[in-house]
């Protein structure tokens, strides 16, 4: 029998929301067994289940042929699972030993730290599985990369048998990705059991031994990773074949729809320059993308341009007229804007789709009455319509975005701002967090505003989206453009030596 | 469906109040029975209680409609006791120097008392908008403020000399609002407003960007909304509300002059209103007649079975809890319910 097993697990959650339908799931020793699915498929909530932060609503667990009931996660830790999460759970001010040893400190007399022996205790591991953390640092200087080091350490110093990994890789730069996958092929040469819970299909490919495919609370099936394509394992996830190119007829670009020029924000607490001298230059019908290492300047970026900041100096053109000193909304006739925290930005969770949709489009003529009264049918009439051609799957449009899948919401927020007939478009992150499905939605309706000859600039921490979208890539670092790449010509790895600045 | 829901699970808690306050009456020595057919008799039983009822609710449906505007568009307005006094004084000296007819004077006094209470709410809006002050805070303050000045202003340069408390003058009979079959008239206005708030919030766009500046600040602001002078709007048509109610309480109260302590409490019950009504509209002002009835009946327990008026004050706060605590309770626990019976089902309808 397995090590693990998992046998018939059903979870609702509170209302009505099933998650998990009678799932069967079993992990060997010494495996890297990967779970891959849409958004809620159910694959965060089963490794919940297992690590003991949510209790199913039936079904059992076995560890060693032995019945389990794990309630928290103090108990899974004793039956040696642990969990990396995706948001890190440390404390920033700590030293990184100290964070690694909270809760279960080994003290010498009048309860003081005995550092010499956890230090010592701690480099053994390290160097056992080739971990690169320095103990000594303070874990608020370490990258986000490290931290997650620290996660890990943190684990294997409670020796567990089991580390369940939630989306590792989407904070990771594609290097860093490459060095984490060394290091869990490092833990699982040791003889323990890796979790992966992933959606990105070529990294699933390049770990696995064993994969898992859930689509919808079910198990789809249980494979060998051998000859397995990514096509394939995309049709058992989103259940009919996808199209995992973009399709991207050549086009000529028109003419200036945006234009920014010596553009420089600088830091009002620390006067450090936060942008300095950016100039980017888009045409119509062109997307233009931006590269770069989280937090080197895109955010800023993106703030100068929807208003949230004002620039220190240079200016800001859409369409010839100067937008530089505008308020929001003056600004929003102009740009149409999906944020990279829709949950914050982009959405009201709990205020109805009418509600949600009509946002932006109430400044205008479009769904009012006598200029000041807002024309509720017409309101209602125009989300029905976008609901219906954006295919957003819903109850009515009385619903609330917050009972809504991610790639529901995502959709929400694209059908409402590409309906603003906006001629420049901002996208943040656009397909951040969906399921293959849902992002080959999105880039599909941002092609076709590329036919319409909108202005286009992508943001994404992807570099394959940026490179398979865009038209042209420019590359950010440390709040400058460092390179102007063209995706025909230049690859991957080019990029990412100019986002590292290898290369320059 | 959600305002009837709402209604109802506060129907519920107010149950669970009457049973608690129950025990803390036997407490005392008293008939809770007793007590609470007094309560009934003077709140509820006969037109002329239904009537008093109602009278006590008028400035009680502004008030808490005004915190409950408020605090749905995330603006914490707790100046509505300040906004209230401010609008009363300003009724009171209109009310005797103002040298116009009747209905027309009527129609000014409690236009210009209204925008009075508007712009001492706006002035937090103000702060907040210029120099980032929380109107959390503002608010509180200039409660203080205009406590002391409206004192101030009525035991010194507006005193009544013939009373004998810090008094001004009482207005002009012409200025007194008439009642029909007891029912003041003030209650039909308070009942306008209702109706007016209903609007201004659902239908105006203004309404629009308030509830969702409320749900999400940053959503409505990256949506093009102005969300700062939004929140001078919202704190002036609140502050106008309760400068309303308190110029109703001058016209057509009782004792037609502004007279130290008149704002009684009202300011503070329209906060607990608006928790009780989940900051609707109608919700609240449904309650509000509720809070009503309490007050009309509250008198009759005291004179019948010598419960302390105060008493209704403690049923007041016992409500607000158990309100509160029920409508979340219920929902929490018919969540579970309904998700532990619907993964029998799924477990049953698979095997």
């Amino acid at each position: 029998m397995s090590y693990i097993q998992i046998r018939n697990i059903y979870k609702v959650y509170p209302p009505d929301v099933l998650a998990l339908e009678g799932v069967n799931f079993s992990l060997e020793k010494g495996e890297i067994h990967s779970i891959i699915g849409e958004n809620g498929a159910g694959k965060s909530t089963l490794m919940k289940i297992l690590y003991g932060m949510v209790p199913p609503s039936s079904g059992e667990i076995f560890i060693n042929s032995q019945e389990q009931k794990i309630t928290n996660p103090n108990v899974a830790i004793k039956l040696g699972i642990g969990m990396v999460h995706q948001e890190f759970m440390l404390v920033p001010s700590f030293k990184v030993y100290e964070n690694v040893v909270l809760g279960m400190e080994k003290t010498k007399n009048f309860g003081f730290l005995d550092k010499e022996k956890i230090l010592n205790e701690l480099e053994e591991i390290t160097k056992k599985f080739s971990l690169a953390v320095d103990l000594q640092a303070t874990t608020s200087n370490l990258s986000v990369s490290a931290q997650q080091k620290v996660e890990i350490l943190k684990l294997l110093y409670r020796k567990v048998d089991t580390l369940i990994f939630d989306e590792p890789t989407a904070v990771l730069t594609p290097q860093e990705t490459q060095q984490l996958f060394k290091e869990i092929k490092n833990i699982r040469d040791t003889g323990k059991t890796i979790v992966f819970i992933s959606h990105k299909l070529e990294e699933v490919l390049e770990i696995s031994d064993i994969i898992t495919v859930m689509r919808r609370g079910k198990v789809i099936s249980t494979l060998e990773n051998d000859n397995l394509s990514k096509g394939e394992l995309a049709k058992m996830m989103v259940g009919k074949a996808v199209m995992l190119t973009v399709k991207k007829v050549p086009k000529e670009s028109g003419k200036e729809v945006f234009k920014c020029e010596n553009l420089t924000a600088v830091s009002n607490k620390t006067k450090i320059n936060l942008l300095s001298n950016i100039n980017i230059v888009i045409r119509s019908g062109e997307i233009v993308g931006l590269a770069g290492v989280e937090g080197n300047g895109q955010y800023e970026i993106v703030q100068t341009i929807i208003g949230e900041i004002y620039p220190h100096q240079g200016k800001i053109l859409i369409e010839d007229q100067n937008i530089t000193g505008l308020p929001i909304r003056k600004r929003r006739r102009l740009i149409s804007y999906i944020p990279a925290d829709r949950k914050r930005y982009g959405l009201a969770l709990n205020a109805a789709l009418t509600e949600n949709l009509s946002m932006t489009h109430h400044l205008g003529e479009k769904l009012s009455k006598f200029k000041y009264i807002m024309d509720w049918k017409k309101a209602k009439k125009f989300a029905k319509d976008l609901i219906k051609q954006y295919n957003i799957l819903s109850r009515s449009i009385n619903d609330v975005p917050k009972s809504l899948s991610g790639g529901n919401q995502q959709k929400l927020i694209v059908a409402r701002e590409f309906s603003l007939d906006a001629p420049f478009l901002l996208l943040d992150q656009p397909s951040r967090g969906l399921d293959v499905g849902s992002i080959e939605y999105v880039h599909n309706v941002i092609l076709e505003m590329r036919e319409k000859g909108k202005g286009i600039l992508m943001i994404s921490a992807d570099l394959d989206e940026l490179l398979s979208m865009c038209d042209r890539l420019y590359v950010v670092r440390k709040g400058k453009i460092v390179a102007e790449l063209d995706p025909k010509i230049h690859s991957k790895e080019e990029v990412g030596e100019y986002m590292l600045g290898a290369k320059s | 469906m959600k305002s009837l829901n709402k209604i109802l699970t506060g129907f519920i808690g107010i149950a669970l109040s009457f049973l608690a306050a129950a025990v803390l009456i036997k407490l005392q020595g008293n008939s809770p029975i007793d007590a609470y057919r007094a309560l009934f008799n003077y709140g509820l039983a006969s037109w002329f209680s239904l009537s008093s009822t109602l009278n006590n609710a008028t400035p009680l449906i502004l008030t808490g409609m005004a915190a409950a505007i408020a605090f749905s568009s995330n603006v914490v307005n707790l100046g509505e006791p300040g906004q209230l006094i401010v609008g009363a004084l300003t009724a009171a000296l209109l009310g005797y120097y103002l040298p116009l007819p009747g209905v027309l004077g009527i129609f000014v006094i409690l236009i210009i008392s209204g925008i009075v209470g508007g712009l001492y709410g706006g002035l937090a809006g103000v702060l907040k908008k210029y120099y980032k002050m929380d109107e959390f805070i503002t608010t509180l303050m200039l409660n203080f403020i205009a406590d002391y000045l409206t004192l101030y202003l009525a035991t010194y340069p507006f005193l009544d000399e013939n009373s004998y408390v810090p008094a001004t003058h009482m207005i002009k009979r012409e200025f007194f609002l008439p009642t029909i079959n007891g029912i003041n008239i003030s209650f039909f206005i308070a009942i306008f407003m209702v109706f007016v708030s209903f609007f201004v919030v659902n239908h105006l766009k203004k309404g629009y960007e308030w509830r969702m500046m409320g749900h999400n600040y940053d959503f409505s602001k990256i949506g093009g909304c102005k969300n700062e002078e939004n929140l001078i709007w919202v704190m002036f048509y609140t502050g106008f509300l309760s400068g309303l109610a308190g110029a109703l309480l001058i016209l057509g109260g009782t004792q037609h002059r502004f007279i130290k302590g008149i704002g009684a409490n009202y300011g503070w019950d329209g906060v607990m209103l608006a928790i009780v009504g989940g900051n609707g509209v109608i919700e609240t002002s449904v309650f509000a007649i509720f809070f009503g009835f309490l007050k009309a009946g509250g008198i009759g327990m005291e004179f019948e079975v010598s419960i302390p008026s105060e008493f209704t004050m403690v049923l007041q706060a016992i409500i607000v809890l158990l309100v509160v605590a029920t409508r979340s309770t219920i929902s929490y626990y018919s969540d579970k319910i309904k998700a532990s019976l619907k993964a029998k089902r799924v477990v049953k309808s698979s095997e």
